[in-house]
């Protein structure tokens, strides 16, 4: 049974680019968030609080990262190969560029517009989610295409180096502060 | 069978921890608490956002408060009583530890007390002989519990009496760090819609925020709650339950332990003003409004129907408030626990319903958003005493101490109450001040200072970008609507209490001055 599942999941190489791709752009996402309330918080928390923020919030993205690889990987499991497993980084990124992007976009319209732009907000949604379904469908067809994916998720491993022992750090720091 | 959500869960398991703990676990309560050590307990009800200017017990044109004005014969009623502040964070900070903001540096949103500062507050001060227990609605003023923690025996939940609840986290989720964990869940990680520039820190709690923005309009909007149900941010409650709950659990307190120090900081009748039906419409009458023109500092700009209506609403609400506190000072007084309790009430600021802006929390420091309700009924008292010399919300704690036996510890800014060993001083300076905007541990540029002195009250607007410095007088006994302003009219006043003031709010930047 494991060893069937095992199987049906991607080569780790490409597992590990497409998690890079995962967790650069939801960190990015929170540390924007960070620098943005700094300037404030500098102003009303000591540092040890300021830090300590810092590391709830990367632990979240830790948590998130992993629920959104894990769906991924999940759905590479279920499907027949050729739909993701097969090219799973260049496909794996497209999903995961897509899932995210599609939270990301409509947040974006809502911190710009309020919430009153109900249509801008689902417009962004659809759009983001369309494009991403063209791309997958191209991504096979057009070479440059496919390789402009595989070179980004190539790239952005290179992040992992720092992440993965922030995430791991700060991970251990949460965990000593609640049992202490 | 009804679906049990993780929440409901984790607030059944916290009552059944917290019964365990009062049945089985005297570690909580040393031997003195269980003996009877002549020793008075203290109970202390606040109302969030009460202004005393909307209660009948102080004159009010509409019948609010009949329970308060009932409770009100047999305690001390204060009738100038002032908050230091016109938002939770340094009103409640100010109560607890009888200290003004300018001291405590809790003065900016979601503001915490100097950390050099924590020990100073009441549940420190009246000793361990006494069971603290604290629960607050209000998650700003849980914040300022969280950093009590060590000091309390019991720190209920925000939510403990909710009715349901949206959020992910509630401070509480994280006990171990109880005072960052708001700071966390409740803020950089949420969507806070109502800001003005939300950017939530997590793309995934935030999504989950505003889908939930999109899909319910107003929640919990029924026959019994035509205006949907009372809401503080995250949780959505009933009074009827909260007041239930609170009730209970001081019965289950006192049946245990004595002496006791209990301290219920009730979210109602803050905003967003939804009282049950029964007190829908109570209202509707042609109650004297006395239109004033929208404020240059005002960041509203409400019609004077908006104003009128949301008046309205908010005195509804605190009808309904009253109709619960009402409902437990009897229990209590039943189950014999008034008979050794002083029972003190309060609120942490006032509201504001004028000159364009609603609720608190503005650069409007009109007496209606500083000018609080305080009562406070000794064990077994009879009759009423009224006392008009103004008293602040710092002068709780060293009352407190002293109805207690405690020594009042140099450091505290407030006085101990006439009618409990202090004075009548009705020459007496208050200074409630605005200072959001302030880095903590600098000196305070930007905000409002008023002053309260006799029948005056100087107010200061300072530092607002795009506006001068501003001064404005109202002598409050021949103009309690504050609609002539005597700045240029009562110059010797005014050059009295502008130095006066001026210096109070230097010699208070004076230890935050760069070296």
């Amino acid at each position: 049974m494991m060893t069937q599942l095992l199987k049906r999941l991607p080569e780790s190489q490409s597992v590990l680019q497409v998690y890079a791709v995962i967790a650069v752009m939801l960190s990015g996402w929170t540390i924007t968030a960070f620098l943005r309330k700094l300037p404030s918080w500098l102003l009303t928390l000591n540092m040890g609080e300021i830090f300590a923020l810092f590391s709830y919030s990367m632990v979240v993205n830790l948590l998130e990262s992993l629920i959104v690889l894990l769906l991924i990987l999940a759905v590479c499991s279920l499907l027949p190969s050729r739909f993701l497993r097969d090219d799973f980084a260049v496909r794996g990124t497209l999903l995961s560029v897509g899932v995210i992007g599609a939270l990301m976009v409509p947040m974006r319209i809502f911190m710009q517009f309020g919430l009153e732009s109900t249509g801008k907000l689902l417009a962004g949604f659809l759009a983001v989610l369309l494009l991403t379904a063209l791309l997958f469908v191209f991504s096979s067809r057009i070479r440059f295409l496919h390789s402009a994916i595989l070179w980004i998720a190539d790239r952005l491993v290179v992040f992992l180096f720092i992440l993965v022992p922030l995430f791991a750090f700060l991970f251990v720091y949460v965990i000593v502060r609640n049992i202490v | 069978m009804p679906r049990i959500s993780r929440r409901d869960f984790l607030k059944l398991y916290a009552a059944l921890a917290a019964s365990a703990a009062f049945a089985g676990a005297p570690r909580f309560l040393s031997s003195a608490r269980t003996e009877q050590s002549g020793k008075p307990n203290v109970l202390m009800f606040v109302f969030d956002a009460m202004s005393a200017r909307h209660l009948s017990l102080y004159g009010y044109d509409r019948k609010t408060t009949p329970n308060l004005e009932k409770f009100a014969e047999r305690a001390a009623v204060y009738h100038n009583h002032y908050s230091t502040a016109n938002f939770t964070s340094p009103g409640t900070a100010s109560l607890l530890t009888g200290m003004h903001p300018w001291t405590h540096r809790a003065f900016n949103f979601r503001g915490m007390l100097d950390r050099a500062l924590v020990d100073r507050n009441l549940f420190k001060l009246v000793g361990e002989e006494y069971t603290c227990f604290a629960f607050t609605q209000n998650l700003w003023a849980d914040i300022l519990l969280s950093q009590f923690d060590m000091d309390l025996n019991f720190h209920l939940p925000c939510d403990a009496y909710s009715h349901t609840d949206n959020s992910l986290f509630q401070p509480d989720d994280l006990s171990g760090d109880r005072t960052l964990a708001y700071y966390v869940f409740q803020d950089f990680l949420n969507l806070r819609t109502e800001e003005t520039h939300p950017f939530p820190g997590s793309l995934f709690i935030g999504s989950a925020e505003l889908s939930k923005a999109l899909t319910s309009d107003r929640e919990g909007v029924s026959a019994e709650y035509p205006r949907g149900l009372p809401t503080v941010y995250d949780f959505t409650y009933e009074n009827a339950s909260v007041f239930a709950g609170v009730d209970h659990f001081t019965q289950s307190v006192a049946s245990q332990s004595s002496p006791y120090l209990g301290y219920f900081h009730f979210w109602s009748p803050h905003g967003p003003y939804n009282a049950r039906r029964e007190f829908v419409g109570m209202f509707d009458d042609d109650l004297k409004w006395h239109s004033k023109p929208r404020h240059s500092f005002a960041q509203g700009d409400f019609s004077q129907e908006e104003l009128q209506q949301k008046h309205r609403e908010y005195d509804e609400c605190i009808a309904e408030v009253d109709a619960e506190f009402g409902r437990v000072i009897s229990d209590l007084e039943k189950s014999g626990i008034l008979q050794n309790s002083y029972v003190v009430v309060t609120s942490d600021h006032g509201e504001l319903f004028e000159r364009g802006e609603i609720g608190h929390a503005s650069a409007l420091m009109y007496e209606s958003v500083t000018h609080v309700p305080l009562l406070i009924s000794a064990p077994g008292q009879d009759a009423r005493s009224d006392f008009h010399s103004p008293t602040s919300i710092e002068d709780i704690l060293p009352t407190i101490l002293q109805i207690t036996g405690k020594e009042i510890p140099d450091w505290v800014e407030g006085r101990v109450l006439p009618g409990f060993g202090g004075t009548e001083d009705v020459s007496r300076a208050l200074f409630p001040m605005v200072a959001k905007d302030n880095a903590t541990f600098r000196p305070l540029e930007k905000g409002t200072f008023a002053m309260i002195k006799g029948p005056y009250e100087l107010l200061f607007f300072t530092g607002y970008k795009n506006h001068e410095d501003r001064f404005e007088l109202y002598n409050l006994q021949e103009d309690p609507d504050e609609l002539q302003d005597l700045f240029s009219k009562d110059i010797n006043t005014v050059s009295q209490m502008k130095d006066e003031l001026l210096e109070a709010v230097d010699a208070a930047n004076r230890n935050y001055q760069k070296k």
